[in-house]
């Protein structure tokens, strides 16, 4: 096992009505996946400011996944502030030169376990390829 | 973190020191993957934690006494429990805190079974497992005690579908003192049982069944049918759903419509269309199944007039009067083959997908009682008629159906057993005294090449999940893979589905029997009736609160929010209405002075829960 300390964490936000009970699913499917992946589970992502994203990476999170239920989002209006808030972390990602391909906004449903892996298998090849996020 | 205000905002908050830690077996499914006695260790060892303890089965008796205890103790203020998947059990876990008096909010989960144990095994397992409890704890230390929201409900239930199942709920939540409305989308009452003559596994007719199930129903001073009836809009929560159904009146005249016209021969025509809104507090889903309709040429069907389906031979069976040789449409029936398993039960690799890269998986269960208790029939009734069984497995499973399978053992049907990957022939036979010959290899005469000529092919077709999307996307249900309805637990949630006040009955849910369907439709029913009750509904308070210390009154959080009236500017400072917050959050983000935050899920407590995950 990779030491803990190197570990390229990827922090999934996982909706509660949508994607959280389909990661539940993945594991009632016993589907494995990569295990450096932590889920969280939020009502809405819609919630997090722009600098909780930075504070993330400068905390040392390698990759972000944003499982949102997308246009099914429950909260009206939701998807579409998150997605807007999204762009604007990528501006700043950007300035701080950071690899805007560590945070990805996607829809999961509960049931969506094939898009599940494969976001979560590709949010993987891509921190293992490109490591640890550096940040002043 | 440089800001003074967020140094202010971080001081006032009471960091829990008394934080009590309990970790799952769940009886190896999480401890044969998961070293649980070391993540007891490291949970020990956390900020915050005074005792972490491990238990076989944290949901029994005894594992939900541990945290009782600790709580009357006075030694714990703040509980986190390391197990399955929170919808299963949080509710569990925060009945045990409200039971030693505590509040049910100073409680949060980590999901080391369905997110850690069930995907990945050994030392990695173990390690995020103790990041997953790290995470919880971090939340669990900020955790503040709640109320939750009260709301009126209405002792009102609307069951969809009126076949076996939503009769069944429907009569039972009647008997319970709830109103119902019984929607049912065409003119009749019973659905797919009506399609049946006698019943397995004890004979009774369908017909009696049905009638005296409606006559209750229709009967009943609770119950109000519509038939013609569909769901067309859906609103509300749990306790206060407003249900838009349309009636639609079938003009036996076909013709296009125009309410008020005058129509040659008939007179003014009225209108035929009626929507109206259904205030109701819980829904029951009973639209039950649709019959698996074979593809054209699988097994012969469409191909050769004499392969029919199980439910064609007992709608034509169920017509026939006595003789000794089974006669069907004017053609006397010497022999029959039966064959098990078509539409269910299909194999990756094997079986042919549909349009969209689809298969049955599923066993659809009642297909092969139904199969010999028609074989015992006919040879009782028709005794110069033979019947031959070509089975992959017999799945006479429960009470009086396993009977069925001696019986035909008794009565001399023939048994065949085949391999998915070797499924019998249906092909013009070679003897010209019958139309058909079926080949397979049997498995009970060491694949033995058995060639049988046959009048008649009967297709055990089994059962597909109904066509209830517009049901599915309005209400934003689960469907499980097997496209039928999801149940938030197979075992433990059985009728709930993840909508909070949405039930399950009969074969919308799975394959199943009648016997079944009326069971999981009184268990819809009852807890339909639990819920309403009281009259009262509570609801998680997970709204936003403002620091009013902290608000400078920028107004930035009125503009972001998304629900209408929820947020306002009063006397300089944001005021949440709580009744109207949706609790999305949508303020926290944008506040520049984080004076407004999510009770229950804040932002310090998602930093709190990043800060365990990176910890070293
Ligand atoms: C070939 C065969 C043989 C069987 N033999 C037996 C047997 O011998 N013994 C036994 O116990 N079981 C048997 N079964 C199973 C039995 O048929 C089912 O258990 C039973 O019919 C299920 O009832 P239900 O109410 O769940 O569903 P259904 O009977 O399918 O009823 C659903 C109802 O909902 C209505 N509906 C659907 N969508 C909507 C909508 N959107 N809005 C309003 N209404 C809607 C439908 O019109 C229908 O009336 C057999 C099944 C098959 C296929
Ligand atoms: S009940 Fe019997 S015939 Fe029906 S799918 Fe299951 S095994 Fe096959």
């Amino acid at each position: 096992m990779e030491s803990p300390d190197k570990e390229k964490k990827i922090l999934i936000l996982a909706t509660d009505s949508c994607a959280y009970p389909g990661a539940d699913s993945v594991g009632q499917a016993h589907s494995s996946y990569p295990a450096n992946t932590y889920i969280l589970r939020v009502r809405a992502p819609v919630m997090f400011p722009e600098q909780f994203y930075l504070d993330c990476f400068k905390k040392g999170i390698s990759g972000i996944i944003i499982m949102s239920c997308g246009e099914e989002c429950p909260y009206e209006g939701a998807y579409k502030a998150l997605a807007t808030r999204i762009d604007a972390v990528y501006q700043l990602m950007k300035k701080q030169d950071l690899d805007i391909r560590r945070l990805r906004l996607t829809a999961i449903c509960t049931v969506c376990n094939r898009a599940f892996l494969k976001e979560v298998n590709l949010m993987n090849d891509l921190v293992q390829e490109i490591g640890l996020p550096e940040m002043d | 973190m440089s800001d003074p205000k967020e140094k202010k905002n971080e001081n006032s908050v009471n960091r829990s020191e008394k934080i009590g830690v309990y970790v799952c077996y769940c009886g190896g499914n999480i401890s044969d993957h998961v070293d649980v006695e070391k993540v007891r260790d490291a949970a020990e060892k956390m900020p915050g934690v005074v005792v972490a303890r491990t238990n076989s089965f944290m949901c029994s008796d005894l594992g939900q006494d541990l945290i009782t205890q600790d709580l009357k103790d006075g030694l714990i203020d703040r509980v986190v429990v390391a197990s399955c998947a929170p919808s299963l059990h949080e509710s569990t876990f925060r009945g045990a805190i409200t039971r030693a008096n505590g509040n049910p909010y100073i409680y949060d989960h980590a999901n080391i079974r369905e997110h850690v144990s069930w995907i990945m095994h050994g030392e990695k397992a173990t390690f995020k497992a103790e990041k997953l409890v790290g995470a919880a704890v971090g939340k669990a230390g900020l955790l503040e005690k709640l109320d939750p929201i009260q709301v009126n409900s209405r002792k009102h239930v609307t069951v969809i579908g009126g076949g076996i199942a939503g009769l069944k709920a429907a009569l039972s939540a009647a008997d319970f003192g709830l109103n119902v409305v019984l929607i049912e989308k065409t003119p009749f009452l019973g659905g797919n049982a009506a399609m049946l003559d006698k019943i397995a596994p004890f004979g009774e007719k369908a017909s009696d069944l049905i009638s005296q199930l409606a006559k209750s129903v229709l009967e009943h001073k609770n119950i109000t049918v519509k038939t013609h009836c569909r769901l067309v809009g859906f609103d509300g929560y749990i306790g206060k759903f407003d249900l838009s159904v349309k009636t639609v009146f079938t003009d036996p005249s076909d013709h296009e419509q125009h309410p008020g016209h005058f129509v040659p021969f008939e007179g003014v025509e009225t209108d035929t269309v009626v929507e109206e809104i259904i205030e109701t507090g819980a829904v029951i889903l009973a639209t039950g199944f649709k019959s698996y309709r074979p593809d054209h040429g699988e097994y012969g069907f469409g191909k050769h007039k004499e392969v029919i389906t199980l439910p064609d031979l007992i709608k034509q069976v169920g017509k026939v009067e006595g003789s000794s040789t089974l006669e069907l449409d004017g053609r006397k029936i010497r022999s029959i083959a039966m064959i098990h398993c078509v539409g269910s039960r299909q194999i990756p690799g094997i079986h042919k997908e549909d349009e969209n890269g689809y298969l049955n998986e599923y066993c659809s269960r009642t297909c092969c009682s139904s199969v010999l208790f028609m074989a015992n029939k006919i040879r009782e009734q028709f005794p110069d008629t033979n019947i031959y069984d070509f089975y992959r497995d017999i799945r006479t499973y429960g009470r009086g159906q396993e009977d069925l399978y001696d019986k035909a053992s008794e009565n001399r049907v023939v048994f065949f057993r085949f391999d998915a990957t070797e499924s019998p022939q249906v092909i013009p036979s070679s003897d010209s005294d019958y139309p058909l010959q079926v080949t397979v290899k049997d498995g009970l005469t060491f694949n033995e090449e058995i060639e049988v000529p046959v009048d008649l092919v009967v297709l055990a077709t089994g059962m597909e999940a109904g066509d209830i999307s517009d049901i599915v996307s309005m209400m934003k249900l689960p469907v499980g893979t097997d496209k039928f309805l999801q149940e938030v637990h197979p075992k433990l949630a059985p009728v709930e589905m993840a909508v909070s006040g949405v039930f399950l009955a009969g074969t919308c849910q799975a394959p199943m029997t009648i016997g079944e369907a009326c069971n999981g439709a009184a268990a819809a029913a009852a807890k339909a009736a639990s819920l309403l009750g009281k009259g009262l509904v509570e609801l998680d308070p997970y709204v936003a609160e403002v620091d009013t210390a902290l608000c400078d009154g920028t107004g930035a959080c009125v503009d972001a929010c998304l629900a209408d009236g929820a947020l306002a500017m009063v006397d300089g400072k944001a005021l949440v209405t709580p009744a109207l917050c949706l609790g999305c959050g949508a303020c926290v983000a944008v506040c520049p002075s984080r004076a407004i935050d999510l009770k229950g899920w804040s932002l310090k407590q998602y930093e709190a829960m990043v800060d365990m995950i990176v910890a070293e």
